[in-house]
């Protein structure tokens, strides 16, 4: 017997379900539309309401700082659970009035902390196993496929780095793209295909990258085992060092 | 752009120095820079080895007058030569950070023609990255023993991390197996980095603490490390681990490596046998223990001066001193948790702010992900033990509880610490039959 409500995955929905779904001890707060539903269950669509949602923010941030970028982490996981745990997590605080984070023998700000260590330690990943090409137009173009939302948390990272330097990095799961032009960046969608023309010295600097990357190993202590688990195999897909292999 | 050839030389020379790690700076970028350094340090990739490739590790000549004995670049060898120039260097390492292959550059080097020539070409490499490339990325720069010190001190406001690597724990050996280096000139330079360190910081705070803390002009803010080759010469792990503290005390080192010792080269002074991961893999841990949980090497080292290679040194150490333990998670101090064998320092804190909220339970420190195979055998949960009272058995577990430890196991049985009866049992753990005598002990 569970009251469902159906967020549309974005923020600010999912703040205006927390302010509806307050009072209601049976609420279940959900973003994936094949959910399993039970006899007994009832449905709502929420609309985003700005205020509604700035309203659960306002007071969130007052109670603790923190909160609103953990919440900000939680909803950017793939996990099926993650508006409920979110709520539940709020709930926490608010009865709490003080951090809860510390609290991890209460399950709901344990599996709250995990969700965001994980996204954090993705976005950590990363900024790490990115890797950009040159294309003609001078633009550095870095394809990607991470489990969680986070092309955003990367780019202030890269934008501090590269200054200068024009560069795309493109969610190819989620289509969307953070670009950025040398003075500002911002988010959007992309077409599912699109062209790439590499310069001509991309390829001098792959060659040399992955001789380098299988020269620095020391054969006497091959590990595999120990290599695939700091670098996991899902994210070979776009790095230069592991093509051909 | 370069060859794939010398490349290849040149990394193949570097590769067995161990430090690779980019953490401890925060160097900011300039407004038309390239680049940033993470105080973290970030991983960019993996080799195939399993160490993770953060920096560029790269040598810039490997043709060296020196001739120390373990060393592949050593004059006597006859190995292909090559060298970069700065400008080759520079465009390189810019070329692999654009497209984020790395973190920054380590950059090492042979001793080409003298001392002072070398380090003088190394000191125009940074410079030349720093200035011209507006390069603020990490940067790793080996020193020359018996370089000028005027040329050091330079090229210590460029970089962020410098390093000398000991490589042989004691003078006999350092004089046997590498004639041209002295404890001396090692040392020397070391202490003067230290020096040169507490300089710049007094004087920050002088200035206000605001002095050049962009780019050019910060003083190894990563500080220095070292290394050193383990089993090529007869040193005991005390030996090694009293120099290690004692450079900890001293030059207040950020990391000391340690590097088993691989058989690259022949020579009737060297061993011909890799000295194995295990007893590398336990340097590291007492290490851990001398940096982050408060022991003294007097305390870890047992009489026999070497560490054991059944568990790990503070297990070792619990079982010794059993008269702490077993003390009681809700009321022990930060210092006490640290000390129980298989709490790390995440796991401490994590219980530390835990209990404040809640009196925590066994089943709580198991949902909170702390390790409790070693450690269920030295605490308390609200008064309750759930481990053993026989030492013996104590013992047992904790030997077991380091074979199913993934990283290491295979290795006791490859170095035959185990006779091959004793691995097979161990090797057969898995059926549900095995599970149960290794419960009930009757393995």
């Amino acid at each position: 017997m569970r009251n469902l409500y159906y967020v549309d995955g974005s923020p600010e929905c999912f703040f205006t379900a927390v302010f509806e779904a307050w009072k209601d001890g049976n609420a279940y707060l959900f973003s994936q539309p094949n959910i399993q539903t039970g006899l007994g269950d009832s449905w709502h669509d929420v609309t985003p309401d700005p205020a509604k949602a700035a309203r659960v923010v306002k007071k969130l941030a007052a109670l603790d700082s923190r909160a609103p970028y953990e919440i900000d982490c939680i909803l950017r996981s793939f996990s099926d659970e993650k508006e409920q745990i979110a709520f539940e997590y709020i709930r926490l605080l608010v009865q709490g009035g003080v951090p809860v984070r510390e609290r991890l023998s209460e399950p709901v700000a344990r599996r709250a902390i995990e969700l965001q260590q994980k996204v954090g330690a993705e976005t950590h990943n990363l900024k790490g196993f990115l890797r950009f090409q040159e294309t003609q137009g001078g633009v550095f173009y870095a394809p990607c496929a991470p489990d969680h939302d986070i092309v955003d948390l990367l780019m202030p990272h890269f934008v501090s780095r590269f200054k200068t330097v024009a560069f795309v990095i493109h969610d190819t799961k989620r289509h969307v793209a953070g670009i950025y032009d040398g003075r500002t960046w911002r988010l959007c969608a992309t077409p599912k295909n699109a062209e790439l023309i590499l310069t001509e010295q991309e390829d001098g600097f792959s060659r040399l990258w992955k001789q380098y990357y299988n020269q620095v190993a020391i054969p006497e202590r091959k590990n595999t085992r120990q290599m695939k688990a700091y670098m996991p195999v899902r994210y070979w897909k776009f790095m230069t060092e592991k093509q051909g292999e | 752009m370069i060859d794939e050839n010398r490349l290849k030389i040149l990394t193949d020379g570097a590769k067995y120095d161990v430090s690779c790690s980019s953490s401890g700076s925060k160097r900011k970028n300039t407004a038309d820079g390239l680049g940033n350094a993470a105080f973290a340090g970030i991983c960019h990739s993996f080799a195939a080895d399993g160490r993770c490739i953060s920096l560029l590790k790269i040598l810039m000549s490997n043709d060296c007058v020196f001739d120390c004995k373990y060393c592949p670049n050593r004059r006597s060898a006859d190995v292909p030569r090559a060298s970069l120039t700065p400008e080759e260097i520079c465009e390189l390492t810019v070329g692999f950070y654009r497209r984020n292959y790395i973190e920054g550059l380590f950059l090492s080097s042979a001793v080409v023609r003298n001392p002072d020539y070398t380090m003088e070409l190394l000191y125009k490499t940074v410079l030349l990255l720093r200035t011209v490339y507006k390069f603020n990325g990490y940067i790793h720069l080996k020193g020359i023993p018996h370089a000028d010190k005027l040329l050091t001190q330079k090229a210590a406001n460029l970089v962020d991390r410098m390093s000398y690597n000991v490589e042989l724990p004691s003078e006999e050996s350092l004089k046997l197996l590498a004639p041209q280096k002295t404890k001396k000139s090692i040392f020397t330079p070391m202490g003067e980095l230290t020096a040169g360190r507490a300089q710049y910081l007094a004087e920050r705070k002088k200035g206000g603490g605001r002095v050049e803390m962009k780019g050019l002009g910060r003083y190894l803010p990563a500080g220095q490390t070292t290394q050193m080759i383990v089993g090529a010469s007869p040193e005991t792990d005390g030996k090694i681990l009293r120099l290690t503290q004692a450079m900890y005390r001293k030059f207040d080192l950020k990391r000391v490596y340690y590097s088993s010792y691989i058989p690259v080269v022949q020579d009737p002074l060297l061993p011909d046998k890799t000295a194995g991961l295990l007893r590398e893999h336990r340097l590291y841990q007492a290490d851990w223990l001398l940096r982050f949980y408060g022991f003294t090497s007097e305390e870890i080292l047992p009489e026999d001066e070497n560490l054991p290679t059944e568990y790990d040194p503070k297990c070792a150490w619990a079982l010794k001193n059993m008269q702490f333990f077993p003390v009681e998670v809700n009321k022990a101090s930060v210092e006490e948790l640290l000390r129980v064998p298989g709490i790390g320092a995440k796991g401490a804190y994590k219980i530390v702010s835990a209990r404040k909220h809640a009196t925590l339970t066994f089943e709580h420190l198991q949902k909170m992900r702390i390790v409790l195979k070693r450690a269920k055998h030295f605490i308390t949960c609200a008064g309750k033990f759930f481990g053993s009272d026989d030492p013996e058995t104590v013992k047992f577990r904790l030997m077991l509880a380091e074979r199913t430890d993934s990283a290491e196991q295979l290795n006791l049985f490859d170095q035959g610490l185990l006779p091959p009866a004793d691995a097979e049992k161990f090797l057969l753990r898995s059926t549900p039959q095995n599970a149960l005598a290794v419960l009930t002990g009757q393995l």
